[in-house]
């Protein structure tokens, strides 16, 4: 189970949030520690650098883009490699929606698009869709193959 | 911080602070009082906003952008959606800003239905059906879904601005559902793409509905029909011919042709909602539709199928293997996932393979799971590192917490001694098609994998190695590992595939060779920079570790790495808990393993949960065996005589004999854990010594020529050498380090004096009636080096502790006096014991045995206060009396003289325990082992073993010893955090307490040392009414601890779709766990109240102050502070605080 996917600006402040089977009241707690894990390591990693981290059994796999840091948390099938997998597919598609690692000011005007993205990769707490085109091609309500 | 983001978020919400209007209203509904608690952030981030920010929004010109003004938007454009302008506007403009906030309130639905219905904009439509499976998706249970982002302002002030205002969830749901089905039911091909969103929404619906529920199977099952390959054949004739067709998949079916294509979209559709439902297990139309979707041309669908039909091998691997049938044979659409371009459908296929190739219900077809274990080989050699490691995992024999030893060992065995019977296709230098042992393979990847640079691949690889790990000490356990040595030799003498090619150096590979060089690689990667890297390759090479093999180096590395300041309590924690698991896997490492928690509680004794160590210490010790108690006790107490930390000094970092407490909390933390070990020192040597009073056949006489203490210990010594270091550690202890200590080592050596035999009661008793007059201190004081602490002036300052210990002492030895005057008197003139005189010798047995039983625990029945020579007297009374050896004379039966009307009656005397209390036995209870083994005691540590040992924690995390509420950043955490400023307060003092007063070690020292909190084989927890008692031999078999290697399976329980009740509060947890409570009232949750002894001035804002008398509600202790709830409010206003244990008696 893929059981967040969170993105913050480099204050800590959460921009996205998918919480999959996580209760509300274990939320702000993941948030803090999330937060508090790209602030103690994310200080002058490259964009798309992996890093890893894990909770008992849960793993964390978090990276820095442009100036928004990604951060995906999974238990079981979803390990720190297929996390890798799965956070590679998001960052390549806010690159893809902002044209360049983005900036805050540019991630928040992509919005929308941004969400739409995560709605096609991540669904229901299970990775979905992993190619780019076809992303693409699901937001704009279009065919996932094309004739 | 907040400045700097709050410009760019103000853009968005420049208004808010206007039209946000104030969140005082209310309702009972829950889920909108939650949206009233987030509306309050909301206006605190715009009260925030500078004059700056404000004029950059005035020149940026932006549209009106607050929740109200999206929404009324919405209402208006969704009218006229048919003009272009409202489309762009729409597109542009309301919907992308719409999304920035966390949810979306059930009045939008009306105008986004509209908008389903009406608007042929595609792209609209997409944020149509994103929005509406945002509503379904908000479910009252976990409160509302929030998405990050600005929370939406509380909708009852909507609903004064909205046309349709008051709209509720529950009205808007059944009308979206409604909509979806419509949408999903459309047969119009050109309008698949929208059956594929509606169907994807739907599975966002509340599906507490069966009748929605069977709705939505019924039309992905349509679908799946539609489809099919054979729509008008019967589902088992469709699944012969596919079988039997297999060119036919894929292109065959459709060809390329628009519907073909169709077809398959609508295939990814269905498989993709199917896989958000629940499984139908059993349903064999079920199984054939997944099955099906397997051969499908849609990646994405093929991997769904894969999953599913992977959760379902592993409820039913016979069916599934039985319907797969020949997709499984070569050439078959198993083997086509081999190279497909999905990394996560591969590893889907591993758990499958290896699923259905260790399925007990498929003994009798071998060929079925030779297959499948063909292709799970195959998976090895895979490119991606996920798949890879996913089928070394499984080949290893881990895929969920059920995994069972012998699995573990067969899994070990069959790699070390199996072949990749294909060509190694990666390796493109060797074109020879020569198998491939498979340990070489795997360690040659992960060797590859080792020099990576990327952390994730380090980290999994570092996991794989520990999984390697504990499967191999599973085939140790069974004994399987014998034939490590020569595996590869059997191989090269008996493999004729490709004889005479193999290298002559490949015969002289073992596998423990072939371990050692990967072993290299592993250590080298502690050099990781990040230390959860670091922490995996510890955990690896704790498991990696054997237990006849030298264990220096990691015991080096061990030390060296967690003196490193990066590491954080739960990492340590974790690492300790490892070597539980490791302990129940291998119960021989015991001594080991306690060597290496030696290090923790040296190096990092601030960190670490001193309960789950001393567990591991009684554990241990238990498990060491009676040839590796002494060594075991060693380990443990070794940490006394190592010199205290030098101040400032930070020599002691790396070097594992020494001690390190750079700061003072560590230090209090330490002194807190060489108190642990004093005490448990005390309670456990007699154990670890063997060394009882009641097995003594020493006479008490004898010790008296022993006397003159010179002779004394040597001859002592020379009898018993585990407890006579015990006393002298002890002894030492009550002279050095800090009065808390002093105190435990008295009482300590107090109950090692009740307990053993002579010599030892009498060297004691000497010892501690000098210490009581302060005769020994100089004679000692050059034994030990001065922490710098002023002894006091006068001796050891514990004579009033030591008082009534002597006064009991003195009183045994008097009563064997004058026993022995009476034994003699008696034999002299050659008399009978008269019933009067055994009565008064038994009452004063039982008067001592109970004055004994206030310093420790001893078994009441075997227990001779008066030495070996009264057994038989005291036998006979017992006898003549039918007196309960356990009860003694406080049986009312006995006191009233019922017992011996009553038994006479019966003739046969009752059940006598005592006969069938042979010795094993009593140490075996009085390990605590009697009732429930090692395990089931519900102390917090247990608790925390057993959570980690079968892999149930996944708790959030806390924010290591930060507190979280009271972090400067944290007030963008907007949500919860400025809401209440009282339970602000609350939760602000709770967490960031721990002032290390002296205070609080005093109370620990009284709270916890005299409490039965401590693991210890003499708790009075076991039950010595238990006959059926193990005896000690039987605990160190490894088939007692239950399934040896269980050690992080799923907690959140992956194939069924449970509740995640494993997911506690856990800063809750957290605290209940490794927070210092007193006995048993740690996490019942029962509240505590109390009553305040002295004024008391808080001295920092976590405190409270308090006046004498105050009525307090206690809440929970953390080092040696309370926090507590006051009735009503104090002087100074605080409802609730941190005050010193000592100032409050709880009532």
């Amino acid at each position: 189970m893929l059981l967040a996917v969170l993105i913050a600006n480099s204050d800590g402040n959460i921009l996205v949030e998918r919480f999959n089977g996580v209760p509300g009241e274990e939320r702000l707690h993941w948030r803090s520690f999330l937060v508090k894990l790209g602030a103690d390591n994310l200080k002058g990693v490259k964009n798309e650098e992996l890093l890893v981290a894990c909770h008992k059994s849960v793993y964390i796999v978090y990276t820095v883009l442009g100036h928004v840091s990604i951060y995906l948390v999974g238990k079981d099938e979803y390990d720190e490699l297929a996390l890798s997998e799965a956070i590679f597919v998001v960052t390549s598609a806010i690159k893809d929606v902002c044209g360049k690692p983005p900036t805050e000011r540019l991630f928040l005007d992509k919005y929308g698009r941004i969400c739409l993205c995560l709605d096609e990769i991540v669904w229901k707490g299970l990775l979905e869709n992993t190619d780019k085109d076809r992303i693409k091609r699901l937001i704009r309500l279009k065919p996932p193959t094309e004739f | 911080m907040a400045d700097a983001s709050g410009k760019t978020w103000i853009d968005l919400v420049n208004s808010d602070q206007k039209s946000a209007p104030a969140p005082s209203s209310t309702t009972a509904h829950a889920s909108r009082s939650q949206f009233k608690k987030s509306a309050m952030p909301t206006m605190t981030m715009g009260d925030r906003k500078s004059k700056g920010s404000l004029l950059q929004i005035q020149n940026d010109d932006k549209k009106p952008v607050s929740y109200a003004q999206l929404a009324m938007s919405i209402h208006e454009l969704a009218a006229s959606s048919d003009q272009k302008k409202s489309i762009r506007e729409l597109v542009h403009h309301v919907f992308p800003k719409l999304a920035i906030y966390n949810s979306v309130d059930p009045s939008l639905a009306p105008s986004l239905l509209m908008l389903g219905q009406q608007c042929e904009d595609r792209t609209i439509l997409r944020y149509v059906y994103y929005y509406l499976a945002r509503i379904l998706s908000d479910n009252g249970a976990q409160g509302l879904t929030s998405g990050g982002g600005i929370p939406t302002p509380n909708w009852d002030a909507l609903a004064d601005i909205d046309a349709v205002g008051g709209v509720t969830r529950a009205d808007v749901v059944p009308l979206i559902v409604d909509w979806l089905f419509a949408e999903a039911r459309n047969v119009d091909a050109y309008s698949h793409t929208r059956r594929i969103q509606a169907l994807k929404a739907l599975t966002y619906a509340p599906s507490t509905s069966s009748e929605m529920m069977s709705k939505l199977y019924g039309i992905i099952f349509s679908i799946l029909e539609k489809v099919s390959p054979y729509p008008s054949m019967s589902f088992t004739t469709q699944l012969l011919k596919v079988a039997e067709a297999p060119d036919m998949r894929k292109k065959g079916i459709f060809g390329a042709s628009k519907e073909s294509i169709i077809g398959s979209n609508l295939q990814y559709a269905a498989l993709s909602a199917l896989r958000r439902l629940p499984l139908d297990l059993g349903n064999p139309l079920f199984l054939h539709r997944i099955v099906q979707g397997i051969s499908f041309s849609d990646p994405v669908a093929v991997r769904h199928a894969l999953e599913m039909t992977f959760e379902l091998a592993t409820k039913d691997p016979y069916a599934v293997a039985m319907a797969l049938g020949k997709l499984v044979q070569p050439g078959g659409a198993l083997e086509d996932v081999l190279h497909s371009h999905d990394v996560l459908a591969r590893v889907s296929l591993a758990r499958l393979c290896h699923t259905i190739s260790r399925a007990k219900s498929l003994n009798e077809r071998p060929d079925i799971k030779s297959q499948f274990n063909t292709l799970l080989y195959q998976l090895l050699t895979d490119p991606s590192d996920t798949v890879c490691f996913e089928a070394i995992t499984c080949a290893l024999g881990k895929y969920d917490n059920s995994d069972r030893m012998e699995v573990r060992a067969l899994g070990w065995y069959n790699l070390t001694r199996e072949f990749l019977k294909v060509p190694y296709k990666t390796d493109k230098s060797s074109k020879k098609k020569c198998p491939q042992l498979l340990i070489k393979l795997v360690m040659r990847r992960l060797k590859t994998s080792f020099r990576s640079s990327s952390r994730p691949v380090l980290h999994a690889a570092a996991r794989v190695v520990q999984e390697m790990g504990k499967s191999r000490a599973a085939a140790c356990a069974l004994g399987l590992l014998n034939i490590e040595g020569d595996a590869v030799d059997t191989f090269s003498r008996s493999n004729d595939w490709d004889h005479g090619t193999s290298e002559s150096e490949e015969h002289e590979d073992t596998v423990r060779s072939l371990l050692v060089s990967l072993l290299e690689v592993v250590r080298t990667t502690v050099a990781c920079e990040c230390v959860y890297v670091r922490a995996m390759v510890i955990k690896a090479l704790i498991w990696m570790q054997s237990p006849n093999e030298s264990f220096d180096e990691l015991e080096l590395l061990i030390a060296s790495e967690i003196s490193d300041p990066s590491w954080s309590a739960t990492l340590l924690n974790d690492v300790l808990l490892t070597l539980h698991a490791r302990f129940k896997a291998t119960p021989d490492m015991a001594v080991i393993l306690l060597e290496i928690a030696r290090i923790f509680a040296t190096k990092v004794p601030g960190k670490i949960d001193a309960d789950v160590l001393q567990l591991l210490w009684k554990t241990c010790l238990v498990g060491a065996g009676p040839e590796g108690k002494h060594t075991a006790l060693e380990a443990v107490t070794l940490v006394l005589d190592l010199p205290p930390p030098q101040p400032g000094s930070m020599s002691g970092l790396t070097s594992i004999n020494r001690v390190s407490a750079s700061d003072p909390k560590s230090a209090l933390a330490l002194q807190r854990l060489v108190q642990a070990a004093v005490w448990f020192l005390g309670e456990n040597a007699n154990y670890a010594a063997s060394e009882y009073a009641w097995e003594s056949a020493t006479p008490p006489g004898t010790a008296l020529m022993m006397l003159d203490a010179d002779k004394m210990v040597p001859a002592a010594s020379s009898r018993n050498r585990t407890l006579v270091s015990a006393l002298t550690r002890l002894q030492r202890c009550t002279f050095s380090g800090s009065w808390e200590v002093r105190i435990t080592a008295a009482q300590a050596l107090t109950t090692i004096a009740i307990r053993s035999g002579e010599p030892y009661r009498l060297q004691i008793y000497e010892f501690l009636h000098a210490l009581a007059h302060g005769g020994v201190k100089y004679k000692l004081l050059d034994m030990h080096i001065s922490n710098g602490e002023d002894q006091g002036a006068s001796g050891s300052g514990l004579g009033s502790l030591l008082s009534p210990a002597l006064k009991v002492l003195d009183e045994m030895y008097r009563a064997q006096d004058e026993l022995r005057n009476e034994m003699r008197n008696h034999d002299n003139a050659k008399r009978e014991w008269a019933d009067e005189e055994l009565k008064k010798l038994y009452e004063t047995h039982e008067s001592l045995l109970n004055l004994v039983s206030l310093f420790c625990y001893v078994p009441r029945a075997k227990y001779l206060p008066l030495g070996p020579t009264s057994a038989k007297l005291i036998d006979i009374y017992r006898k003549k009396h039918k007196v309960s050896a356990f009860i003694g004379l406080n049986d009312p039966a006995i006191a009233t003289g019922i017992s011996e009307l009553i038994y006479e009656a019966t003739k046969q005397p009752p059940a006598v325990e005592p006969e069938t209390f042979d010795d094993d036995l009593v140490n075996a209870w009085a390990a605590g082992l009697a009732d429930d083994g090692f395990w089931g005691n519900n102390t917090p540590a247990m608790n925390r073993v057993n959570e980690f040992l079968s892999g149930s924690g996944t708790d959030a995390p806390d924010v290591d010893d930060q507190n979280i509420f009271s972090k400067p950043s944290s007030d963008d955490m907007w949500a919860k955090t400025l809401l209440e400023p009282s339970e602000l307060d609350d939760d602000e003092s709770s967490s960031s307490s721990s002032p290390g007063s002296v205070g609080s070690a005093e109370t620990s020292a009284s709270s916890r040392f005299g409490g039965l909190n401590y693991p210890s084989l003499f708790s009075s927890k076991s039950q010595p009414k238990e006959p059926s008692a193990r005896p000690y031999g039987t605990t160190t078999g490894s088939s007692f601890y239950g399934s040896p290697i269980r050690e992080e399976p799923t907690p959140y329980s992956l194939p069924s779709r449970k509740s995640y009740e494993s997911f506690e509060n856990p800063l809750g947890g957290t605290e209940s766990e490794y927070g210092y409570h007193d006995d048993g009232r740690s996490s019942s949750g029962t509240i505590e109240f109390g009553t305040a002894l002295y004024d008391f001035t808080a001295g920092g804002d976590d405190e409270m102050s308090l006046v004498t008398g105050e009525e307090l509600e206690i809440e929970y202790e953390v080092d040696g502070w309370f926090h507590v709830k006051k009735v009503r409010p104090g002087w100074d206003g605080k409802m609730a605080g941190l005050v010193p244990v000592l100032y409050v008696t709880r009532s």
